[in-house]
């Protein structure tokens, strides 16, 4: 047996060690398909992923991918079988990702846990089994770099900004993860400017029936009858929006000293808290609701015998993913030699509503790149 | 006997009637085997040359994949087929017809949306709101991911259209579209309009080289013999031979002529006698003739040169610098 069949021998059965690990603590094994419908995957997560997917189709034409994560075709195969909460699975198996070369096809393990309530406490679980996933690939003391897309949420709700503002700051955060070099074009005015000036001018105070009459004259004036994806409605609504900012204003400054702040607050999650209690205290903003919700999950994290102190939590710190709405996590090899991350995860609340189910389901996951812990743990 | 280079021209429409107006131009003649119907052809004025018949879209490929030297195609084919055209292929020269724009159309009703921040602020709020991505329709998948992603767009999904792409919006298969047009006329026709700073690419047709084709010493020659040609007729295409005699012509005053007016002097400063022969883009040539006439001379003749050969041939330069 040459060296190449011996180490995949061994990282196999760890994996297999680790789904054992899942079992015991409760989670039922699934095994989803490999086969995806492509529109779920390019719907989520945007055009984007688009390069990423391997893509074919079926007879009739339908687009499907082969999966490119365990989260989504787990929670559809919940959704499917009408599957009732709390529910607990885990998996292993390979997924399907172009990263601009290499194999393409990867081995992942990971748990999705549904439905739980306690929302904090199953946070704090979801970690501690993450953490628990490396020592098994004897990767010692890895680096834990935390964030809360919630409490983003919670901080831009807080600021009393326009509905245009947090839409976009949001979008943003979601996005880039580097937020800081987006507040230099957030600072700039939106665009509507002169062009519309007159018109903003003639809508601000509208109530919204006036303002739909009032874009309905615009069009018959300008004879479009077809009006096209949009509704009136939504138009009129956007006019309003954007009469309602102010012709010229960007965000205001105390709203980017605020931003600002925020998000360069970083540190072992204690030390965050206490510079976040002190910010929502100056700037006067109401976050005690998210702000003891973070303490709690920190609370219960500590008593399961996590390292708090070793976790560094930043508040710009957000999943390019935009179906995260909680705790974000990931967990790199301390030593520097696998540059990915070995194991990612975190809160998805929207995830199965999205996916269609009835009702909303609060969800907490992670997945574990079983390659890489392999590597990084191959000292 | 070596294999000859393979020159992929377009096999039917406007642009094939273009292509071959252009090959003669340059003093070429596609000559087509057994008539109209046969996908190969011959240029009998220089050897070692292959014509291969294709659509415009299998010759953007075609070059990806170095399966042909050269073709005549747009560059939005281009820039769609490899999103690393750059590394695979050169774009020898703009060929002066074929012009048409990428654009990103939105219906005439959004009086709202007039840039592409708009579009941006539009499609977030269309997103949140109505749980579902915005959708553009278009066949230049590669070009719109890349520009939205360059205007920071995310919430939209793509719905690819491969032909009247233009009626999406009103039949409700998308609701904006990326499309190429030429004058606008039929957007406005489907009640679209052009978004101000949506212009992805301006197209035109183009000699492109494959930088993946096998290039040995004899498919350079036979490149550089076709390339002759065409940076013959280039330059007698964008040039005017202004010809003059008069006392006072001296370097001084070629000096200046070369810097006021683009002139170049490709035959040397005026003789003894004061005979002087110009090369003068179109756009200048008159503002030129008036300076000679003041300068004293009587008489100005222009005229366009058929052909201007020179040594130094700047788009097989190009080729040979890229291919190394």
């Amino acid at each position: 047996m040459d060296a190449d069949n011996r180490n995949a021998r061994a990282m196999n059965g760890r994996a297999e060690a680790l789904v054992e690990l899942y079992e015991r603590a409760g989670y039922a094994r699934v095994q989803p398909a490999i086969l995806q419908p492509a529109d779920v995957f390019l719907e989520l997560s945007g055009e984007e992923l688009r390069r990423r997917l391997f893509l074919t189709s079926d007879v009739g034409g339908e687009e499907l991918c082969l999966r490119p994560d365990l989260t989504i075709p787990t929670c559809r195969m919940h959704i499917e079988k009408v599957a009732p909460v709390p529910a607990s699975y885990c998996y292993l198996g390979p997924v399907f990702r172009d990263r601009g070369g290499g194999a393409g096809e990867y081995v992942q393990a990971g748990i999705e846990s549904l439905g739980r309530e306690d929302s904090e406490a199953a946070d704090a679980e979801c970690l501690s089994l993450a953490l628990e996933s490396a020592k098994q690939f004897d990767v010692s003391r890895p680096s834990v770099r935390m964030g809360d897309v919630g409490l983003f949420s919670a901080l831009v709700a807080a600021l009393d900004l326009p509905p245009v503002w947090q839409r976009r700051l949001l979008k943003d955060f979601n996005r880039t993860g580097t937020l800081a070099a987006d507040l230099t074009t957030l600072k700039q005015p939106p665009s509507v400017g002169s062009a519309h000036a007159g018109m903003l001018a003639a809508i601000q105070g509208s109530d919204p029936t006036a303002a739909r009459a009032f874009v309905a004259d615009l069009l018959k004036i300008a004879g479009i009858s077809n009006v096209g994806g949009r509704t009136l409605d939504e138009i009129a609504e956007r006019f309003l929006e954007q009469a309602s900012l102010g012709a010229t204003s960007g965000l205001g400054s105390e709203t980017m000293t605020a931003l600002e702040r925020y998000l360069s607050i970083e540190g072992d999650p204690d030390e965050a808290l206490a510079s976040l209690r002190k910010l929502a205290k100056d700037a006067r903003l109401d976050l005690s609701s998210a702000l003891d919700r973070f303490e709690q999950r920190v609370g219960f994290m500590a008593a399961g015998g996590l390292d708090v102190s070793g976790i560094r939590f930043a508040t710009a710190f957000g999943r390019a993913l935009d179906y995260y709405s909680g705790m974000v996590f990931e967990i790199y090899d301390a030593k520097g030699k696998v540059q990915w991350p070995l194991i990612a995860g975190g809160r998805y609340d929207r995830l199965m509503t999205l996916l269609g189910s009835p009702a909303p389901v609060p969800a907490v996951g992670f997945a574990a790149w079983v390659e890489e812990l392999q590597q990084a743990g191959a000292a | 006997m070596s294999a000859p280079i393979i020159v992929g021209v377009p096999s039917k429409g406007r642009l094939m009637e273009n292509a071959h107006a252009f090959f003669a131009r340059a003093g070429m003649t596609l000559v087509q085997g057994r008539g109209g119907r046969d996908y190969r052809g011959t240029i009998p004025e220089i050897g070692g040359v292959e014509v291969a018949y294709l659509s415009a879209a299998e010759i953007a490929s075609n070059l990806a994949q170095g399966a042909i030297h050269f073709g005549v195609t747009g560059e939005d084919l281009v820039r769609e087929t490899m999103p690393d055209a750059d590394a695979r292929v050169l774009l020898v020269d703009g060929l002066g017809f074929g012009q048409a724009n990428v654009v990103v159309a939105v219906p005439q009703a959004w009086i709202d949306v007039r840039t592409m921040r708009d579009l941006d602020d539009v499609a977030n709020a269309f997103h949140t709101k109505r749980g579902k991505r915005m959708r553009v329709a278009t066949k230049y998948v590669n070009l719109t991911r890349n520009f939205f992603a360059g205007h920071g767009i995310v919430d939209y999904r793509i719905v690819e259209s491969l032909g009247a792409t233009e009626g999406a919006p009103a039949t409700g298969a998308a609701e904006l579209i990326v499309d190429i047009t030429t004058t606008g006329s039929t957007l406005a026709a489907n009640g679209l309009k052009v978004v101000d700073d949506g212009i992805i690419l301006r197209s035109q047709a183009n000699l492109v080289a494959s930088l993946t084709a096998p290039w040995g010493k004899s498919e350079k020659n036979a490149a550089r013999a076709l390339l002759d040609r065409i940076a013959s007729e280039r330059s007698a295409r964008t040039m005017r031979e202004v010809r003059s005699r008069f006392k006072s012509a001296d370097a001084e005053m070629v000096a200046e002529a070369k810097g006021r007016f683009g002139a170049q002097a490709p035959l040397g400063g005026p003789t003894s006698s004061g005979m002087l022969t110009l090369l003068c883009p179109p756009d200048t040539v008159h503002d030129l003739a008036i300076f000679l006439r003041k300068q004293g001379a009587e008489t100005v003749m222009v005229a366009a040169p058929e052909y201007v050969f020179a040594r130094e041939n700047p788009l097989y330069q190009a080729l040979i610098s890229r291919l190394g």
